[in-house]
């Protein structure tokens, strides 16, 4: 049985959980120091008294550290190049940060159409800028990375501390998220690298040997060295479909709804695969290639501040402090709730009060409070079901490309729904009512995040990219670009050339995978003239998000 | 900026065989193109999965002949791609978007009022079950159909060519040089819907200035005048300086502007063949063009080598070709059958050659003359010794035109009558009706 250890960084609390042959052990929560992350950890670590360290197997640590920098403006500048080529302005799009445009132009095959000019690039000046770090992306870099590289080697030459990230990297097709996403990888390598030593730092103060893993956005989870920084962003909710994959059977599909105070995540998780979105992540402005679990988070919370308005009240977006049955001064959710008596924590007295202030004094009756009180829980609830709605839809309606496709429509499930967070027991009634399923508690609420990162297990894809005329082939996950010396219409040739190349990069990961789940291949016949010239051909092998064991109260 | 929908269907299982042009790859490289750059990002822009259409939407339309079974198992892709229109056809109705395009597979416009099989890569007729469905659907009453393939949209011609509530233009490439080798400006419509057919041939080595010449002075004046509610693009991509079976010379910028100047409220991908050169830059300049964005950074990498007629030399052709066409009389040949109900019957006998598997269609198609409705259709049909016909009473037929197409839809299911199966559209009450002597009625 496995010994493991899943722990949470989040802004305002740090949370672990210690698995001890397989069964919950301790679980902590401490106050993170935002100052002293190894203090942080190290608390951590304590109070969960772990009586063996050299027991554990690993470590997964989920952290909002990377999210919150961005979505703060916290990152160093970065100098952003682009090859952008023909095509669509690029201005059409929204862009968060500057850029500049260089000459040079690629096609979709990967053929070089405009070679770069080399007195545009004398022209940069990034020393005289005190610029330390730059991004280098072209438009279908992600087919032939030339041009990048040419850049790069030029820029290197005349500037041998800078830091570069060539965009090829991120192989998948989109120049605007790829040049998005390289940008921010970049930007926070720096402060990524400092919690990984901060990390380490800690861990082996506390004697602990057991590799550190790091979770990622689409619910996987990589050794600390192995993980590109930005991948570790919204690790939180995917953290929290974990979980709920810990509390359900392997083959339930099922709606998790995790309540905050100011906000609620929701998830989908499908015959027990986490419902993966279908564009990379959104992270404030920025559009990125990161993939990511379909995750809708709605600003509506047990803690948001509920206000009058016409003839009615509206649930607002923000908290002003906590419910007025735990000492604020404003209505929430909360005080409904614990006027109904869903939940038992809270002043029953203070919440009739914060309720009736909603309420004209002539109509502060019982009854009316009771309705009101009623109302705001639907209302809540209507929230949330329109974001399951929402996520069925992204399921229901992906965009198919084949006929087959098409024709084998996603057949329905039967959900049951997981709710968890400090309001979940107050909604379970109506939440059931409205989404038409059984609803479920979350066990260890208090700590899901840290329980989800515990359990994870890692997530691996390896999509090939083959043009046989070109005799090149490209992987989209790691923007590797290399010579194809087998035929030009290979069978099963190529099977066995995904096959090492899957072996290759789980090696490098330094991970086990089992159930690795294989794409079939698509092929392309490239015709000239009437005849066939050679083959584009994809397939890919995919390891899914999933849990390595279920919890046992 | 426009809201505009998207609906990407490229079939990447589907071909018409290995090396055929329409194959699997045919929009790899479109797709390539959008997805890098980041097309689907655009705020305005919104993409669409497909559908698939119903035998009702086609039959509504179209005939199956000899009847929807001996067609089912090739069906599939056109069914797709013909929902597909359906779907953002819908969408644009409602308001959801302001106009969209429909980038799917396989084509449609060669398909007919009667479908024996595939020709010239099309089984059912995208655009026209759209036209269709959206009168009887949403109750709209003019629709236009601009053609802009390379090759005459002769099937879409065909379906609407009694009706003059749809208002067809295409312009292609003259009939004397390319496939099908129809689409003359003789060609204006039956004697209920004179004039609501214009066919504009142009010669080989037309390039943008000529062809937005023509949209200017003649296509937009005419589309003025009809005043429809929606406008439908046949956006074929054929026109390209670099397509293989055509000789023409349009640029991607081009179809950009074609799209600017024509507004459609929905395109629907036609042909185009020129997989890599023309269609991953034609496809996104007219999408950026009905999103409202800028397309003239959008250019093919190939440089234009043919020689292009200069407007110059273009205008006094268009001006002879206009007045030509003008001039055209109607001169119908009325043939009244025994059985046929009481009215001017005008008979227009056609072929129709299906290349796709090489056989002949002989027609004899006969319309009502009538003064208040497009008048009830009788067509019969024939492949080798195969006989079918196809009754179609016509949207918003006045009740006289209404009752012959019953007496002749009885009639012909008298046990003397040498018949063994047929159809009747009755797009007046949306029904269709299919009898087979063996099996007897079936109604959708």
């Amino acid at each position: 049985m496995f010994n493991r250890v899943g722990i949470d960084v989040g802004g305002t609390y740090t949370d672990a959980v210690y698995f001890h042959n397989g069964r919950i052990q301790h679980t902590a929560k401490v106050p993170t120091q935002s100052d002293n992350l190894v203090e942080t950890l190290m608390n951590a670590f304590d109070t969960l008294k772990i009586s063996d360290e050299q027991e554990i197997n690993q470590i997964t640590v989920s952290t909002t550290l990377v999210t919150n920098a961005i979505l703060q403006n916290r990152i160093p500048p970065v100098k952003l190049l682009l090859f952008s080529g023909n095509g669509m302005k690029i201005d059409a799009l929204p862009w968060p940060v500057t850029y500049t445009e260089l000459t040079g132009e690629m096609d979709f095959r990967g053929r070089e159409i405009e070679a770069p000019d080399q007195k545009e690039w004398e022209k940069l000046q990034l020393q005289r800028d005190n610029i330390s770090h730059a991004a280098i992306v072209g438009k279908f870099s992600h087919r032939n990375r030339l041009h990048e590289e040419q850049l790069a080697a030029y820029l290197k030459q005349h500037n041998p501390s800078l830091t570069l990230a060539l965009g090829h990297e991120w192989g998948q097709a989109n120049f605007y998220r790829r040049s998005l996403t390289t940008y921010l990888n970049l930007g926070v390598s720096d402060l990524y690298h400092q919690f990984a030593q901060q990390l380490q730092t800690a861990v082996s103060a506390r004697n602990i040997q057991a590799p550190i893993y790091i979770l990622k956005a689409d619910g996987g989870s990589l050794p600390l060295a192995k993980i590109r920084p930005i991948d570790s962003i919204y690790s939180g909710p995917a953290a929290s479909v974990l979980s709920a994959l810990t509390q359900t059977s392997s083959d339930a599909s099922s709606i998790i709804v995790d309540i905050g105070g100011t906000t609620t995540d929701i998830g989908l998780t499908l015959s027990g695969a986490p419902l993966i979105s279908s564009k990379g992540a959104q992270i404030g402005d920025f559009s990125t290639l990161v993939r990511s679990l379909a995750v809708r988070s709605i600003p509506v919370g047990g803690d948001s501040v509920v206000r009058t308005k016409d003839q009615g009240f509206i649930i607002e977006e923000y908290r002003l402090g906590p419910a007025c049955c735990l000492g604020g001064d404003r209505p929430t959710p909360t005080d409904a709730m614990r006027y109904l008596k869903l939940i038992d924590y809270g002043d029953e007295q203070l919440a009739e009060e914060g309720l009736a202030s909603l309420l004209p004094p002539e109509q502060r009756t019982p009854q009316l409070l009771h309705d009101l009180a009623a109302e705001i829980i639907d209302r809540v609830v209507d929230r949330i079901a329109e974001a399951v709605d929402s996520l069925k839809r992204e399921w229901k309606e992906e965009p198919a490309y084949k006929v087959w496709e098409v024709l084998h429509p996603h057949e329905n499930k039967e959900f049951n729904t997981i709710v968890s967070g400090g309001g979940a027991r107050g909604v379970t009634t109506a939440l059931g009512k409205r989404l038409k399923t059984t609803v479920q508690l979350g066990a260890f609420s208090e700590v899901s995040n840290a329980l989800g990162a515990a359990l994870a297990r890692p997530t691996f894809d390896c999509t090939l990219h083959l043009d046989t005329y070109m005799k090149q082939y490209r992987v989209e996950e790691t923007g590797e670009q290399g010579k194809w010396t087998g035929s030009l219409r290979p069978h099963r040739e190529v099977e066995g050339f995904l096959e090492t190349l899957v072996q290759q990069q789980v090696a490098h990961y330094g991970i086990e995978i089992q159930d690795m789940e294989k794409e079939p291949f698509d092929f392309f016949p490239i015709v000239q003239n009437y005849q066939t010239v050679g083959q584009i051909i994809s397939g890919a092998v995919h390891l899914r998000p999933g849990v390595i064991g279920r919890v046992q109260e | 900026m426009k809201r505009t929908g998207i609906l990407f269907f490229p079939a990447f299982d589907w071909s018409l065989g290995d090396s055929h042009p329409e194959r699997e790859e045919r929009l790899l490289y479109t797709q390539e193109q959008l997805f890098e750059e980041g097309i689907l990002d655009l705020p305005q822009i919104k993409q669409f999965s497909p559908r698939v259409a119903t035998m009702k939407d086609v039959l509504r339309t179209q005939a199956l002949f000899p009847n929807p079974g001996a067609h089912t198992e090739s069906l599939d892709p056109h069914l797709i791609s013909a929902g597909s229109s359906l779907l953002l056809g819908e969408a644009q109705v409602n308001g959801e978007i302001d106009n969209g395009f429909v980038m799917a597979r396989p084509p449609g416009h060669h398909s007919g009022a009667t479908v024996w099989g595939n020709r010239g890569f099309c089984s059912l007729n995208n655009e026209a079950i759209l036209v269709n469905y959206l009168r009887a659907r949403f109750g709209k009453k003019r629709i236009a159909i601009v053609d802009t393939d390379v090759h005459h949209g002769d099937g879409t011609q065909d379906i609407f060519y009694h009706d003059p509530n749809v208002l067809f233009i295409s312009l292609h490439q003259d009939g004397r040089t390319l496939y099908p080798g129809s689409g003359f400006v003789n060609e204006k419509g039956g004697p209920n819907a004179w004039d609501q057919t214009l066919n504009i041939p142009l010669p080989p080595g037309t390039g943008d200035e000529g062809y937005h010449y023509i949209l200017e002075n003649w296509v937009l004046p005419r589309l003025q005048a009809f005043a429809p509610e929606i406008i439908i693009n046949s956006a074929g991509q054929d026109n390209h300086f670099t397509d293989p079976l055509a000789s023409m010379n349009l640029t991607a910028r081009g179809y950009g502007r074609i799209t600017e100047l024509l507004r459609p409220d929905l395109a629907v991908l036609e042909g185009g063949y020129s997989i890599e050169g023309a269609l991953p830059y034609v496809n996104l300049a007219i999408l950026l063009a009905l999103a409202g964005e800028d397309y003239h950074h959008v250019r093919e990498p190939q440089k234009l080598k043919r020689t292009t007629l200069t407007l110059a030399a273009l205008k006094p052709y268009i001006q002879d070709l206009q007045k030509q066409q003008q001039t055209v009389k109607q001169s119908f040949t009325i043939q009244n059958k025994p059985y046929f109900p009481k009215g001017n019957w005008i008979s227009i006998p056609h072929s129709v050659y299906y290349d796709t598997e090489g056989f002949q269609e002989t027609r004899h198609d006969y319309v009502r003359e009538c003064s208040n409705c497009a008048g009830t259709v009788y067509i019969e049909s024939r492949r080798y010794t195969e006989k079918s016909i196809l009754v179609r009473i016509p949207f918003e037929a006045c009740p006289i035109c209404e009752q012959a197409g019953y007496d002749l839809w009885d009639h012909l299911q008298k046990p003397n009558e040498g018949f063994a199966n047929g159809m009747l559209q009755n797009q007046l009450h949306d029904k269709q009706y299919l009898w087979n002597r063996k099996e007897g009625l079936m109604e959708f």
